[in-house]
C-alpha cells in the first residue's frame, strides 16, 4: 500500500472580523478498510479547448462506488478563463484560473437511469472551456480502473 | 474585499517510485474578475444520525443562496474512520441526487459550485451512525 495524504489550509485575515484559519489532513485509504492506503493514481495535464463538453475521466466499473479522490486545478492566469467540472448533466462548478478543486469521486455507474441517477448511468468527470483554452492539472487517486482489452489482441 | 486563499498539499513518497509533492493556492475571487470575495456562511457544524438524505444548501429560490453565482465549498466528515465501511455521500440536486462522491470518516472536498435553482448540495448517510460534519461557504 502507498501513504498519500491531502492537506488543506484555509485562511483568511479580513473576510469576518475575526481571522479564519483552518488546516486539515486526510490520508486517501481504500473502500471497507482502516487504514489501506490508495495504490494508484493517474496525473495528467492537458490544454481543453472551447466549444465541446468532453470527458474528463471516464467512467469505470473498476471504480464504481469506491474511494476514488480527484484533483483540478486550472493553470491559466487571465481570469476570465474558466472551464465547468461536471458529473452526467450536473455542473458541480467553475474553475476560473487558478483555482483548483478537490473531491471525492465514487463513479456511481452501477445505478440504473431514474431517481438517482437521471443522467443515465453517465457519472464521468466531464470538462467544458470557456472563452478561450485553459491548462488543466488533474490528478485520480484511485483503487483501480477496468483495464480495456487490445483491439488486436 | 476580502482576501481568502485555499491550499491544498498532496504528497506521498511511495505511490510512486519517486516522491511526489503536489501543491496549489487559490486566492478566492468573484467569477471572472480578481476581486475577492466578500460572503461567507462562516464555519458551521452539523451532525447527522439517520439515513435519510438531507439538503445542505438549498440553492433554490427560497433562500438567499438562490442569488449565489459563483461558490466555494468546503465539507469535512468530523468522524474518526474506524473500519472505513460509514461514509456520507455528496449529492447535487436533491431533487434528482447525482453523486459526487463519498467522504469517509477524515475525509474533507473543497469544489467550486454555481448555485441557482436544482444545483442544491446534499448529504446522504451510509448508515444511521452519528455523524459529525462541518462546511464553510465562500460565495459572491
Amino acid at each position: 500500500m502507498a501513504t498519500t495524504t491531502a492537506t488543506f489550509t484555509l485562511s483568511s485575515s479580513d473576510i469576518l472580523s475575526q481571522a479564519i484559519s483552518l488546516s486539515t489532513t486526510a490520508n486517501l485509504y481504500k473502500d471497507t478498510t482502516t487504514a489501506t492506503g490508495l495504490e494508484q493514481m493517474n496525473y495528467h495535464r492537458a490544454i481543453i479547448p472551447t466549444g465541446t463538453n468532453f470527458d474528463l475521466i471516464p467512467e469505470s466499473a473498476g471504480l464504481e462506488n469506491n474511494s476514488n479522490y480527484l484533483y483540478v486545478c486550472n493553470k491559466n492566469t487571465d481570469v476570465t478563463h474558466y472551464v465547468t467540472i461536471s458529473i452526467g448533466a450536473e455542473v458541480i462548478g467553475s474553475l476560473y484560473a487558478g483555482d483548483w478543486m478537490f473531491i471525492p469521486w465514487s463513479n456511481d455507474v452501477s445505478d440504473t437511469e431514474g431517481a438517482t441517477d437521471p443522467s443515465g448511468n453517465d457519472t464521468s468527470i466531464e470538462i467544458q472551456a470557456f472563452t478561450a483554452s485553459n491548462t488543466i492539472e488533474y490528478a485520480l487517486f484511485h483503487v483501480g480502473e477496468t483495464l480495456l482489452t487490445a483491439g488486436d489482441s | 474585499m476580502a482576501t481568502t486563499t485555499a491550499t491544498i498539499t498532496l504528497s506521498s513518497s511511495d505511490i510512486a517510485d519517486n516522491s511526489m509533492s503536489i501543491s496549489n493556492t487559490a486566492t478566492l475571487t468573484n467569477a471572472g474578475n480578481d476581486t475577492g470575495m466578500t460572503k461567507t456562511t462562516g464555519l458551521t457544524r452539523v451532525t447527522l444520525a439517520a439515513t435519510t438524505p438531507v439538503v445542505l444548501i438549498d440553492a433554490g429560490a427560497t433562500t438567499r443562496l438562490n442569488v449565489i453565482t459563483r461558490g466555494k465549498m468546503y465539507i469535512k466528515n468530523l468522524n474518526a474512520r474506524g473500519d472505513g465501511s460509514k461514509f456520507v455521500t455528496v449529492e447535487m440536486d436533491a431533487a434528482s441526487p447525482v453523486e459526487i462522491g463519498r467522504l469517509y470518516g477524515g475525509d474533507w472536498c473543497f469544489f467550486p459550485f454555481d448555485g441557482g435553482a436544482g444545483n442544491d448540495i446534499g448529504l446522504d448517510p451510509s448508515d444511521a451512525t452519528s455523524t459529525d460534519l462541518e462546511y464553510i461557504i465562500f460565495y459572491e
